[in-house]
């Protein structure tokens, strides 16, 4: 079925008319003109500032903390540390249980699992340096700072496990009490005959990989501000997060405090890229402090404290075994997976979630009949891992793919036709671990990227006699599992336990329309493409649709925006809650024209009978009639217009899939690499916005190439960061970005209402693999890690330098 | 990222910011551009407790006479870009100011705070080295001229003292002809460099009359290569054996590795770049 005729489908005859369309997005007016208000934006009468005092040492014994240089600061300061907020954690077991139904699958061994909770404050030892060890309040931020700089922490050193070497020593102790090691988890999956794909190989090829340390950077750093009304005991609390009732639950837990009273506000937030997604000790500390104290609080983090203290990303080393066949098949494929995950657990999804996640989608898009993964995560004393865009694709995806490059190099085949030789090409398809994939695009993707880049393959081979500038083109092929429902997150045993997003549409009196979601709009445009499927469903353009998010007041109980699940999710959970509604308006419709309701069609702000298009009611009327002149409604019918959705994902989730190319120049002499092309082809099912596709992709291929190229959080060997301004920690900038060429395939999916995939992760998920593997092709040499800066490029060239010596002195 | 309290001061004349800044001595700083003390104060690597802002004082001009080209130390770095003779006359201080940082920080930021702040990569520093200019520093008690190799100690110390300001640099004016080139190279365009190299030349019958090259990254300051501006000297436009001279630059120099670069890297940089700032300032000349 092609996407033409699924949107045909969709609604019988009240044909789509915004869905797929390049409508503007609406945000862009407020962003633009400065009329947003962000977190910092937020002020409450009396409120209060808070700065904190962060560890300077990567792991040690506080043995002291002296205040006394506050007194001379004449302002009126109050301080908390570990003593006051003792108990108060963030808790975030990585094999949490889930309380409902045993696992579902019998295939994951629980080797070993051990827990840890992050203290709000230092509960007398600091793990990692930026962890706060004390809480300031002043009446304003910067002698909130003053005083913050006042105060004297004294340090017991302790040992530091700086790498995962030092993780996996046991001469070193475990940076958390009890336990026996410093692996918080370590576990299994396997799924097909191991042993017969070994038995049968031609050839075996193992290789090693590994992706770098990263922040996330959104523009906006975190921020939270809470206050307390006694008036109505509710506790109302602000903060920059994508995920605002996973944050009430957890206020509502930790502090004790009734869910029904506490009201989490996400404003307008500048970007998260997965960085929000986590409940972090200073939104609990902040409700606690505003609690304790009776006066609203505030902290708006700074750069530096989000580089060094709010979540980190990657850093995987990958060791991979493919078992292949003499013709190219791939026969199997063993994995050793290993996450440097930090200080702490993360909630929700924990520190077994990046290795847990590179086990279960490193088979990728290929047909692999044995798959056997091992992971584990390590606690060392580093910022903790949490979520970043991609989570743990990225560097899936770069083992996969260089792999794929390294087993063609090894029995002499084009990467290309090696692909396609392997990507699965009938649907369903179950993969060796029992996931099931619904239909994609992957060797259509991989031709059409054959044909984009043909002649700079050529214009690379042309290149090898260059002693002075190669040209490499490197390909990722790739999937991304999204919307997957329950039993995905049951099995992997993170407390997030669920993932369904619930809309609630209204049409007013006026014939206007409200849609609240549960979603959390941080830049995907999802004002936009809400209202252009609910305009869809109830035959009014999107300009009548109001959507409202990110406030757990108005918005339906949700998960939040993560995972690129907004568009298939809420977009169909939207679709649905508004067809409820629909249904409604055709029958009241129906009753009026003396019609069928099977006859109504709604558009144009219309209900019409269909073939008599003469014949309609406005739809303005119909809400007037549903909400106020119910008299007018069918005898017996509940007067109002509301409708509410909860959609869970399916159970193994949707494939989109995507192909990015890389085309590099690289200067043999300096190392400078030149991106000359990047294409993308990528499938994500029904495009339900064009304009918002290709600006994820764009947006997400920036962040891969800064990953690629340049992103990496450095520590020194005691644990100390070295990366923590824009002056060392480099992000691309507008001038290393070429243009980035989206070409799309449409392959909807039916296990979402609307046919659509997720896509909001995919731009960031393919270029370090296209990139690597572009370099590998340009220098002739192997390469199993990033990032490929300068001077790396100009290590792995030396042997082209070398060359072009020898042939000149010789 | 809050600076630490201080107090501002709004200098109504040259003569007022002077009082002002020999009055507070140590612990006054002149205000310019904000482009490099403003973030440090705010990440606490500095904190003056007086500010001395010399905004609005008529030092903006870049003026000509016979024998130099004199800068005021509130000259903008677009401003470089803007007069027509400063490319005439000084194509690789020309070629350096496009290399200063971003668009904005081109606007704001000034000549006299990037030459008092003396990063050791700065652009401006190096152009200083490169084409023998004078610092003009005046205090209350007077003035004094020192020469750009006696200014720039140490990577972020000068010869100024506490109480003195840099009002203007002045760049004598190299013969008719001269020719130059500007290289750098940083990880991403308008960062920090990590190497960068300067050349100018005059030029007699074809030939490289003589030569200066001056250079970043090798020292925590600017410097010039003087054994390698003596082997350039009568070499043809059209051969000037520039490999050479950049693999002799790279071999006299002891270059520091940092987490990001290391110390061979910067090396061989410095002699890569060096042969392609030597063959484009003679590509040039000979091109004229």
């Amino acid at each position: 079925m092609t996407s033409a005729d699924r949107r045909h489908q969709i609604g019988g005859a009240d044909r789509p008319r915004h869905i797929g369309a390049r409508v503007r997005r609406v945000e862009d007016r407020r962003l633009l003109s400065g009329a947003a208000r962000y977190l910092d934006d937020i002020r409450q009468p009396g409120m209060l500032h808070l700065g904190f005092v962060r560890a300077q040492a990567a792991h040690a014994r506080i043995t002291d903390i002296d205040t006394s240089a506050l007194a001379d600061l004449g302002a009126e300061i109050r301080v908390f540390t570990g003593q006051d907020t003792s108990g108060l954690t963030i808790k975030a077991p990585a094999g949490h249980d889930p309380k409902s139904a045993a696992l579902p699958d019998g295939h994951q061994g629980y080797w070993r699992m051990q827990d840890s909770e992050q203290p709000l404050l230092a509960d007398g030892v600091v793990r990692f340096v930026g962890e706060p060890i004390a809480a300031v309040l002043a009446e304003d931020a910067y002698v909130a700072e003053d005083a913050a700089e006042r105060i004297a922490v004294a340090y017991e050193a302790l040992p530091v496990v700086a790498t995962m070497a030092q993780a996996q020593d046991p001469s070193i102790p475990p940076i958390f009490a009890g336990w026996t090691s410093n692996v918080y988890i370590e576990r299994q999956m396997a799924g097909g005959d191991l042993a017969a794909a070994r038995a049968a190989a031609a050839h075996v090829i193992r290789r090693t990989y590994y992706n770098q340390r990263q922040a996330g950077v959104p523009m906006e750093g975190r921020g939270v501000v809470a206050a307390y009304d006694p008036a109505d005991r509710v506790l109302t609390v602000w903060s920059s997060t994508q995920i605002p009732h996973l944050v009430r639950t957890y206020l509502a837990e930790e502090l004790g405090f009734p869910e029904s009273r506490l009201r989490v506000v996400a404003p307008e937030v500048g970007g998260g890229f997965g960085v929000k997604g986590q409940v972090f000790v200073e939104e609990v500390l902040v409700a606690w402090l505003a609690l304790k104290t009776g006066r609203p609080v505030k902290w708006v983090e700074d750069r530096r404290e989000h580089l060094v203290a709010s979540i980190h990303a990657r850093d995987h080393l990958h060791t991979l075994t493919a078992y292949v066949a003499a013709d190219g098949r791939l026969l199997g494929l063993e994995a050793d997976i290993t996450v440097d995950v930090g200080a702490y657990s993360t909630f929700p999804f924990t520190a077994g979630g990046d290795p847990g996640m590179a086990a279960k989608v490193l088979p990728g898009p290929y047909d692999i009949p044995a798959y056997a993964a091992t992971f584990r995560a390590l606690a060392t004393n580093k910022c903790p891992l949490g979520t970043y865009r991609g989570v743990a694709r990225p560097s899936a995806v770069f083992s996969q793919e260089r792999l794929m490059d390294d087993i063609a190099a090894e029995i002499g085949m084009d990467p290309i036709e090696l692909r396609l030789r392997n990507v699965v090409r009938t649907f369903p398809y179950k993969n060796a671990l029992g996931f099931s994939y619904d239909e994609g695009s992957y060797a259509q993707a991989l031709e059409r990227v054959r044909d984009l880049v043909a002649e700079d393959r050529a214009a690379a081979r042309a290149s090898r006699a260059s002693a002075t500038t190669r040209i490499g083109v490197g390909v990722a092929c790739f999937i991304e599992q999204s919307s997957h429902g329950t039993p995905d997150f049951t099995r992997r045993r993170v407390p997030i336990e669920t993932g369904y997003i619930a809309a609630r549409v209204t049409m007013e009196p006026d014939g206007e329309v409200t849609v609240d979601i549960g979603l959390q709009n941080h830049g995907q445009g999802h004002e936009t493409v809400m209202a252009q499927v609910a305009a869809d469903a109830l035959g009014v353009a999107p300009e009548n649709v109001h959507v409202r998010q990110g406030d757990t007041l108005t918005t339906p109980y949700s998960v939040g925006t993560w995972g690129s699940r907004g568009g298939p999710l809420g977009g169909g959970a939207v679709h649905e809650a508004a067809l409820k509604i629909a249904a409604k308006l055709k029958a009241i419709a129906a009753h009026l024209l003396q019609t069928d309701a099977s006859r109504i069609a709604l558009h144009g702000g219309r209900a019409v009978v269909i073939g008599n298009e003469g014949s309609y009611v406005e739809i303005r009327r119909l809400a007037r009639i549903a909400l106020r002149n119910v008299d007018q409604m069918p005898a017996g019918m509940e007067p109002g217009l509301e409708a509410q959705c909860s959609l869970d994902g399916p159970a193994d989730g949707t494939y989109s899939n995507a192909v990015h190319a890389a085309v590099v120049e690289i200067d043999i002499a300096t190392g400078k690499l030149r991106l000359r092309r990047f294409v993308v082809v990528e499938d994500c099912g029904t495009i339900l916005n064009p304009l918002i596709v290709d600006g994820q992709v764009r947006g997400g291929v920036v962040q891969g190439i800064g990953s690629a190229l340049l992103e990496h959080f450095i520590y020194d060997e005691d644990g100390q960061p070295l990366t923590t301004s824009f002056a060392d920690y480099l992000m691309p900038l507008a001038p290393e970005i070429p243009n980035i060429e989206v070409h799309h395939i449409e392959t909807p999916t039916p296990r979402t209402p609307l046919g659509a995939k997720g896509l909001g992760e995919g731009g960031a998920i393919g270029p370090p693999a296209a990139i690597a593997n572009a370099v590998a092709d340009a220098l002739g040499v192997p390469v199993s890690a990033t990032p490929l800066n300068a001077n790396t490029l100009w290590t792995l060239a030396a042997d082209i330098r070398a060359a072009a010596e020898t042939d000149r002195d010789g | 990222m809050r600076p630490s309290s201080f107090r501002y001061h709004k200098a109504e004349s040259v003569d007022h910011a002077l009082e002002l800044l020999a009055r507070f001595g140590e612990d006054g700083r002149p205000l310019a551009g904000g482009q490099s003390l403003v973030p440090m104060m705010n990440l606490r690597l500095a904190a003056p407790e007086h500010l001395v802002d010399i905004g609005g004082l008529p030092l903006t001009d870049i003026a000509f006479t016979d024998t130099a080209m004199r800068v005021g130390a509130l000259v903008r770095h677009r401003q470089y870009l803007a007069e027509p003779r400063v490319a005439h006359h000084f194509p690789a201080l020309h070629e350096a100011v496009t290399w200063i940082g971003h668009p904005t920080i081109r606007e704001n930021g000034t000549t006299g705070g990037s030459l008092s702040h003396a990063d050791p990569t700065a652009e401006l520093a190096l152009a200083a080295m490169l084409y023998d200019a004078v610092m003009i520093v005046r205090n209350t008690a007077g003035e004094r001229r020192i020469a750009a190799a006696d200014f720039f100690e140490d990577a972020y110390v000068t010869a100024l003292q506490p109480g003195e300001m840099l009002v203007a640099a002045e760049f004598p004016l190299p013969p008719v002809g001269a020719a130059g080139a500007f290289v750098e190279f940083a990880e991403r365009r308008g960062d920090f460099a990590i190497a960068a190299i300067g050349v100018s030349i005059t030029v007699a019958d074809g030939r490289i009359a003589t030569a200066a090259i001056a250079c970043s990254g090798a020292e925590p300051r600017p410097i010039r290569a003087p054994e390698i501006e003596m082997m350039l000297s009568g070499r043809p436009l059209t051969d000037p054996q520039s490999r050479a001279a950049g693999r002799r630059l790279a071999a006299a120099i002891d270059p520091v590795g940092t987490f990001l670069t290391t110390a061979d890297y910067r090396k061989a940089l410095i002699g890569e770049l060096t042969a392609r700032a030597i063959d484009t300032a003679c590509a040039r000349a000979a091109s004229r």
